[in-house]
């Protein structure tokens, strides 16, 4: 920010200059320095991932009562317990003291944590049990003013399982915010009766790029068979001679990503909030591990929330989960660093009560495509780190990409969505080779709205 | 059967053997010697490397946690070479120069026909990409079988101890 300029005034001049959004004339471009620049991303801390929702976790990385987790929001320590009455509660990671991280490990069980520093006590509620010496500290009585418990998250809520927290108290109930996005999250939970669970063993990655290169890479069905074509001839290798050392894979024979194939193959959904999703028709596959289950799941909810479970789907929730159901089932939390650099979170997603075939399957195939040592992730994620290096060139500032899809795209949903009672805001149904770009329109407009201070 | 054949059949695998066999490993993996590199492995080999569970416990059922790769079979491990060498992968190309130094090697469990060896490993690792260089480290535990041909591997676990992966890493650099 330049000094001396009125902040918001600024951010409504960086946002008019960064992003070209033109409807009427069919124009949206985005100018790469949102990629690049330091004020940007400083804006971006405070504004989203300072200041509104953003995903912490699942309530089953807390699941017993004393179980707790750790992670960030923007640059801010998050503690995340469940106390002795099953209640979970979100707090700053740091000792009203001097503050210390209170909780050292990703995860754990503590009935009272007791801050390695100078010994205050907390529960798992986040009550202060314990100044160390009180009585003879000689306090005032202004200390006796303030609360030592730790600070709690302003907002702080669970949809489905589903945890998310905000710094700031000035945000929409998390229902609102998710909106009808929240049915695809619902496609998620849904899938065992039990829940959903992360399966042992977090991989964290980096990369030396902006996030919002995993935003846009996840939503992005134009790259896939431009950047993973030694993960596809793998897969038609395997399928030529397939024995039991093999792991098979939905995308061995399907029609979505060959570029010859005709008809409706999937499309893309924008929701309000920069919730998007790209998806994709699979049908009812035996190369899904969900596949076990597929009669039981009509039985339940009905064949057409069966069939949509069964769809490859790759769902962000504005602006750090993404969720992704195709290969296998990853989450993700991303996290910005810098503007040139990003850590990524990622679990194996699961239903709880799958069989054990089921699992190892849904393990293979994940190790395959999504881990940052398997055969596709890197692909993208040096893709990333080129685009990076590739928008230090300002001579032309606009970023073409956001352009595919443009006379495709319709206010409101399509038979697909209507079949599960979902109403996005916009919807482009594909073949296979339209690759649907309009998507991220609705990233940058809530980007846009985010960081003039207009709270979602 | 002669006497010789039968002391080489049964003869334990010395701790010198099994430096020379990791050492061989090692430069065939920095020299890009990919053929012999697979050679080295049996048919049915395992070839993993485990994810971490928390901060001190590696993962350690494949079929019921992650893993960070595991493979049943040679064939995956063809695959990757595969991969490495197709040109169709932009991670993979240019290829990072690496250097493995395998070290404290020590021979666990012996007899003539399998043995276990446990070692320790560095790789440093310069990506000439992004001009970037990381090193890795962890242990190797190994479960060496003889055969026609000499020692191979039936199992190599590779436990990285620094597992925030920066990018990439592949069968090249751990």
């Amino acid at each position: 920010m330049g000094s001396g300029t009125d902040e918001t005034t600024t951010a409504k001049r960086l946002l008019t200059d960064l992003v070209d959004d033109r409807p009427d004339e069919g124009v949206f471009r985005v100018d790469r320095t949102i990629f690049t620049d330091p004020a940007v991303f400083e804006l971006e801390m405070q504004r989203i991932f300072e200041g509104g929702w953003v995903f912490l976790g699942i309530a089953a990385q807390a699941a017993n009562p004393h179980d707790f987790f750790t992670t960030t929001m923007g640059r801010v320590p998050v503690v995340v317990m469940r106390d002795g009455q099953g209640a979970l509660g979100g707090f700053v990671n740091a000792c009203p003291h001097k503050g210390s991280r209170i909780a050292q490990t990703q995860s754990g069980n503590a009935r009272l944590f007791v801050c390695p520093y100078h010994s205050w006590t907390f529960d798992s509620a986040g009550r202060n049990k314990n100044v160390k010496w009180k009585k003879a500290g000689c306090y005032a009585e202004g200390f006796d003013a303030d609360s030592h418990d730790l600070a709690r998250l302003p907002a702080f809520e669970e949809y489905r399982g589903f945890l998310f927290g905000s710094l700031s108290a000035d945000v929409p109930s998390l229902t609102d915010y998710l909106g009808e996005a929240a049915r695809l999250l619902d496609l998620v939970a849904d899938q065992s009766e039990e829940g959903m669970e992360l399966v042992p063993g977090g991989v964290t990655f980096t990369y030396d790029a902006n996030w919002k290169l995993q935003l846009e890479n996840c939503s992005d069905a134009y790259h896939f068979t431009s950047a993973h074509p030694s993960y596809i001839r793998i897969l038609e290798k395997r399928q030529e001679k397939p024995d039991a050392s093999t792991t098979r894979s939905v995308w061995e024979s399907n029609a979505n990503w060959s570029e010859d194939a005709e008809g409706v193959q999937g499309g893309s959904y924008s929701f309000p909030g920069g919730h998007v999703l790209n998806w994709g028709l699979l049908g009812i596959s035996d190369a899904l591990p969900l596949h076990e289950s597929a009669e039981r799941l009509a039985a339940t909810h009905g064949e057409a929330r069966r069939d949509w479970m069964f769809n490859l789907r790759n769902l962000t929730i504005f602006p750090n989960l993404q969720v992704a159901e195709n290969a296998s089932s990853q989450l993700r939390v991303i996290r910005p660093i810098a503007p040139g650099r990003t850590e990524m979170r990622t679990w194996c997603i699961a239903p709880k009560g799958e069989s054990a075939a089921a699992r190892r399957q849904r393990i293979r195939q994940y190790e395959d495509f999504f881990n940052p040592s398997g055969m596709a992730t890197p692909d993208d994620t040096v893709s990333y780190e080129n685009c990076q290096r590739g928008f230090a060139g300002k001579v032309q500032p606009w970023l073409q990409g956001y352009g595919r899809g443009m006379t495709a795209s319709r206010q409101g949903g399509n038979l697909f969505s209507d079949s599960i009672g979902m109403t996005p805001a916009r919807s482009v149904t594909a073949d296979a080779q339209l690759c649907d770009e309009t998507l991220y329109h609705s990233y940058y407009r809530e980007w846009a709205k985010r960081m003039a201070g207009v709270e979602a | 059967m002669s006497a010789a054949i039968i002391d080489a059949v049964s003869t334990p695998l010395s701790r010198a053997e099994a430096e020379e066999f990791l050492y061989r490993e090692a430069l065939l993996l920095d020299r890009r010697e990919w053929d012999a590199w697979l050679a080295l492995y049996e048919p049915d080999c395992v070839y993993w490397m485990p994810a971490w569970r928390d901060e001190t416990t590696p993962t350690e059922d494949p079929d019921g946690e992650l893993s960070l790769i595991y493979y049943q079979g040679r064939r995956n491990l063809e695959d990757r070479v595969w991969r490495l060498r197709s040109g169709q992968s932009i991670a993979s190309t240019p290829a990072p120069r690496t250097v493995h130094a395998v070290t404290n090697v020590l021979v666990e469990r012996s007899d003539g026909d399998t043995a276990d060896v446990a070692a320790s490993f560095t790789v440093h690792r310069h990506d000439v990409r992004s001009e970037k260089t990381h090193v890795f480290f962890g242990r190797y535990e190994y479960v060496l079988a003889r055969g026609g041909e000499g020692w191979r591997v039936r199992r190599k676990k590779i436990l990285l101890l620094n597992d925030v992966i920066p990018t990439v890493i592949d069968i090249h650099s751990i």
